[in-house]
Parts: structure tokens; C-alpha cells; sequence
């Protein structure tokens, strides 16, 4: 785990909710607060997404929304900026490996 | 500095009237840009390079440049890649009247040889899969056509262009061209005096204010055209698609991202090439009616450029009254398509050669004389 859980001025020591997701098919769990990409990230996932031209890794990068290194398969939809998006209860988190495929929101 | 022809402007239609004129042997050539390489519109265009006009020239004009398109790369020595992707444009038609103007189109540019078709919306649905159907009636649909990168072509031009010779002054300004006695005596820039008889313009956007410089009125204006890019995705759409009723073309680069614009039509003549939010709203509105999917892309960034307008949609290619001033300008959005065309032909003017295309149409006489001008309409 990658969590800090003491620190001189942030109180963590409140205990927060556990949310359980998937993550490439495997049940995981982040916290209440949690973007995908820190839930992720806490539980050591460094790869979330591929380079468009080489398909070299790419992870948790400007978090801020910006730089699309984060761009996963969230409940099927592609290119969620996984960085600014709140985890939820049953979400399913895919590695994205392509530009991501044009879907229909029907 | 002296030069036997300045060219000013380096987007593709001076680069490639430069190109034309010195592998024909010409030394001495100065291409003046007031930017950079493709600054105006050239790198602002969307690129693609199609044949389904409704006059007899631009089809022929397109064919041609198209046909050059295809070997470019071989053709110029380009080391880049052109990135030239030839998968069509389907148009569109979306009321009875483009219904059939359409149906006479087809029957023109087969007739010179263009691989155009009309097909039912079905047919047209199984070439884009994500097209709305409900509001189209058919639509016309030509493989050759095609997109291609407008700055690795430009640079094509341009590398090829200096390879043989052509003087480059790129951040220099035209100020004026001093002309006495009807023969034009020198082009003074930001930088230079350049002695030179003749003066080629090819300034896009700016064509009419070159002219006012030496006393040619040439009937064009410059009107801002929005455009916008899209995130990229996995390739989904083949072609170029197109709708004059809709006002709307949409293009999937091969990089995967959607490249589309719509005009205004109560734009006003200007420079502004300023991004507009109310573009934003209708392009939104225009291209989630059309191919509903789009809708749910991210916008990445949107831009605008000058079209040069002249009366009639169609280019003003040739002489002038005054010798030795030469225009090409005009294109009325198309001058990225027609390049190839617009260098070929000027050279073949510029030095007397038998013409490759019959362009005395274009010359810019003919909106002196009283005779209906034919206007295009497949325009957007």
C-alpha cells in the first residue's frame, strides 16, 4: 500500500468507507474520496493506459486532467479521465490499450 | 536582392506555383511570407481534396490536382509522409432540390471521368455506419476522393521548391510594390527591396490588399471560416463526410481524430480569424444530428482561417491588366485542393506553354465583361 496514513498536520487516521471495484476483471477496493487513478495507484497499478503511436505504458501522470496519460475503460466507456473521476461502488476499470473505440450512448 | 519573379505567400499555392516555375528552369525565384510556412490558410484548412464539384472546372481542376496527389510524394522527393488518404467524401443530399442537382453532378463528373456515384442512404449508411439516415434523402459518393496533411504537403512543396533553387524569406512583410510606367520596378518587404519585374500573388486571404498595392482591383475578400479537432479514437469513418444543407463537412484524420467546420452565413467579410463560442454551439448541434456518435468526442481545440472569396466561388488564376502581376487567388475555400492545378498552370501561363487545362475561364477579366458568370454551389 502506498497510503500515507500519518502525517504532522492531515488527520487520516478517520476510518473512511470501502468501495470495491474491478480492476481488469479483479474485485480490488479504494476509499470514499478516492479518484480511480489514486484508488489504482494506492494499490500499486502504475500502467492505466498505452501510447497512441509506440504503445509504451503510460500511468498517474499530471492528475489533474490534462495530459490523458490516465485514459482507461471505465464501465465500458473509453477515455475516462480516470485522475478526475470519484470512484463508485461496482465500477469496472479496464486497461486501455487502443485510442479507445467510438461508442454509442443509447 | 533581385529576383526574376516574387511569389508572396508561402502557403501551398505559392509553394507550389514556386515549385512549377523552377523545375521548369526559372532561377531566381523569392517566395516573400509575411508568418511562417502554411500560416494562413493553408495550415488552417480542413484538407480535404475532393472531386464532386458542379462546374465543369472545378471538377477538372480537382481530378487533376488529385491525380498529382497521388504521386506526390515520389513526385517531389518527400522524405515525410503526405499522409495522403484517399477514402472518399460521401455527400450528402438533404432536401429534394441537392436531391437533384446531385443526380445532374454525378452525370458531369462521370463525363470527365470522375468515379463519382449516386447511392440510396442505405448504400450510404454501409460506407458510414454511423450516419443518421432519417435526415438524408441519398447522397453521392466518390472513392478517390481523399484528405491529406496540409503542412507535411506544404513542406513537400517547399523542400522540393529550394532543392531547386527558390529563395525562401519567411517573417517579411510586403509593404508596397513600386510600379512606374506600368511595369513593376521592385517589391519593398520588412527587410529587403527586392528588384523584380514580375510579382505572382498568392496571398490567401490578404490577395485584394497586394492588388490595392499596385492598383489591380481584384474582386475577393477575405471571410473568417471556423473549424474545430476532436480527441482521437479508433478509426470508425472512412470517408469525408459532407452536407451543403446541413453546412457541415467531418473528416477522421488518420490519427484518429475528427476534424470538422461549418461556415456562417452571416459572416462578414474581415480578417478576424478569432474562435467563436456560437461556433462551437452549431457545429455541436450540426454534427450530433448527423453522425450522432461525434456527440460524444471531446473537443480539443477549435480555430479559424481566412477563405478568400471571389464573386463567383471559382479561383481567379492568370494575368492582369498590369504586366508582369500575376494572380492566384480567390479559391473560396479550395485552394488547398486545386494547388497542384493552381502551380502547374500558372507556370504554363507565367512562361507562354500550351495549357495542361483550357483555365481562360479563370482569367479575371470575366468580371468585366457582362456574360453570367457560373457560380459553384457545392460549397461549404
Amino acid at each position: 500500500m502506498m497510503r500515507i496514513k500519518e502525517h504532522p498536520i492531515l488527520d487520516f487516521s478517520k476510518e473512511r468507507k470501502i468501495i470495491r471495484f474491478t480492476f481488469n476483471g479483479q474485485e480490488v477496493y479504494g476509499y470514499e474520496g478516492d479518484t480511480i487513478a489514486s484508488a489504482l495507484s494506492a494499490l500499486g497499478v502504475k500502467e492505466f493506459s498505452v501510447s497512441i503511436k509506440h504503445k509504451r505504458p503510460r500511468g498517474f501522470y499530471c492528475a489533474i486532467g490534462n495530459c490523458s496519460s490516465c485514459h482507461m475503460i471505465v464501465d465500458g466507456v473509453p477515455n475516462v479521465k480516470t485522475c478526475i473521476t470519484l470512484l463508485k461502488e461496482g465500477m469496472k476499470v479496464e486497461t486501455q490499450t487502443n485510442k479507445g473505440e467510438l461508442y454509442d450512448l443509447k | 536582392m533581385k529576383a526574376s519573379y516574387v511569389i508572396i505567400g508561402a502557403g501551398i499555392s505559392g509553394c507550389s506555383i514556386a515549385y512549377n516555375l523552377a523545375k521548369k528552369g526559372v532561377k531566381d525565384i523569392i517566395v516573400v511570407e509575411k508568418h511562417y510556412l502554411t500560416a494562413g490558410a493553408t495550415g488552417r484548412c480542413g484538407a480535404g481534396v475532393r472531386q464532386q464539384w458542379g462546374t465543369e472546372m472545378n471538377c477538372r481542376l480537382a481530378k487533376a490536382s488529385i491525380d498529382f496527389f497521388s504521386i506526390a510524394k515520389d513526385e517531389l522527393g518527400y522524405q515525410g509522409d503526405i499522409e495522403f488518404k484517399q477514402e472518399g467524401y460521401l455527400i450528402v443530399a438533404v432536401n429534394e432540390e441537392e436531391d437533384k442537382q446531385f443526380a445532374k453532378n454525378v452525370i458531369l463528373q462521370n463525363s470527365l471521368g470522375i468515379p463519382s456515384r449516386k447511392i440510396t442512404k442505405e448504400e450510404a449508411k454501409e460506407i458510414v455506419p454511423h450516419l443518421n439516415t432519417d435526415v438524408i434523402l441519398s447522397a453521392t459518393f466518390c472513392p478517390t476522393d481523399g484528405h491529406l496533411n496540409p503542412f507535411t504537403m506544404t513542406d513537400a512543396y517547399y523542400q522540393a521548391a529550394k532543392r531547386l533553387g527558390v529563395t525562401f524569406l519567411f517573417r517579411e512583410e510586403v509593404k508596397s510594390i513600386v510600379v512606374k510606367n506600368d511595369k513593376i520596378e521592385k517589391v519593398i518587404t520588412t527587410n529587403h527591396e527586392i528588384h523584380t519585374s514580375n510579382v505572382i500573388n498568392a496571398a490567401g486571404g490578404y490577395a485584394k490588399e497586394i492588388g490595392d498595392m499596385v492598383n489591380v482591383a481584384i474582386p475577393v475578400y477575405a471571410e473568417r471560416h471556423e473549424i474545430l479537432v476532436t480527441e482521437p479514437v479508433e478509426k470508425i469513418q472512412g470517408p469525408m463526410v459532407m452536407s451543403f444543407g446541413m453546412n457541415i463537412y467531418c473528416q477522421q484524420v488518420p490519427h484518429g481524430s475528427f476534424l470538422m467546420g461549418r461556415s456562417n452565413p452571416f459572416e462578414k467579410p474581415s480578417h478576424n480569424i478569432e474562435s467563436s463560442w456560437q461556433f462551437l454551439d452549431e457545429m455541436a448541434k450540426t454534427v450530433c444530428t448527423l453522425l450522432p456518435p461525434i456527440g460524444n468526442l471531446r473537443v480539443i481545440r477549435q480555430w479559424a482561417g481566412s477563405y478568400n472569396m471571389s464573386p463567383d466561388r471559382q479561383p481567379i488564376i492568370g494575368t492582369t491588366d498590369l504586366p508582369g502581376f500575376y494572380v492566384a487567388c480567390g479559391f473560396s475555400g479550395h485552394g488547398f485542393m486545386f494547388a497542384p492545378m493552381t502551380g502547374l498552370l500558372l507556370s504554363e501561363i507565367i512562361l507562354g506553354e500550351p495549357l495542361t487545362i483550357d483555365i481562360t475561364d479563370l482569367h479575371i477579366d470575366r468580371f468585366k465583361t457582362a456574360r453570367d458568370i457560373v457560380i459553384e454551389k457545392s460549397v461549404v
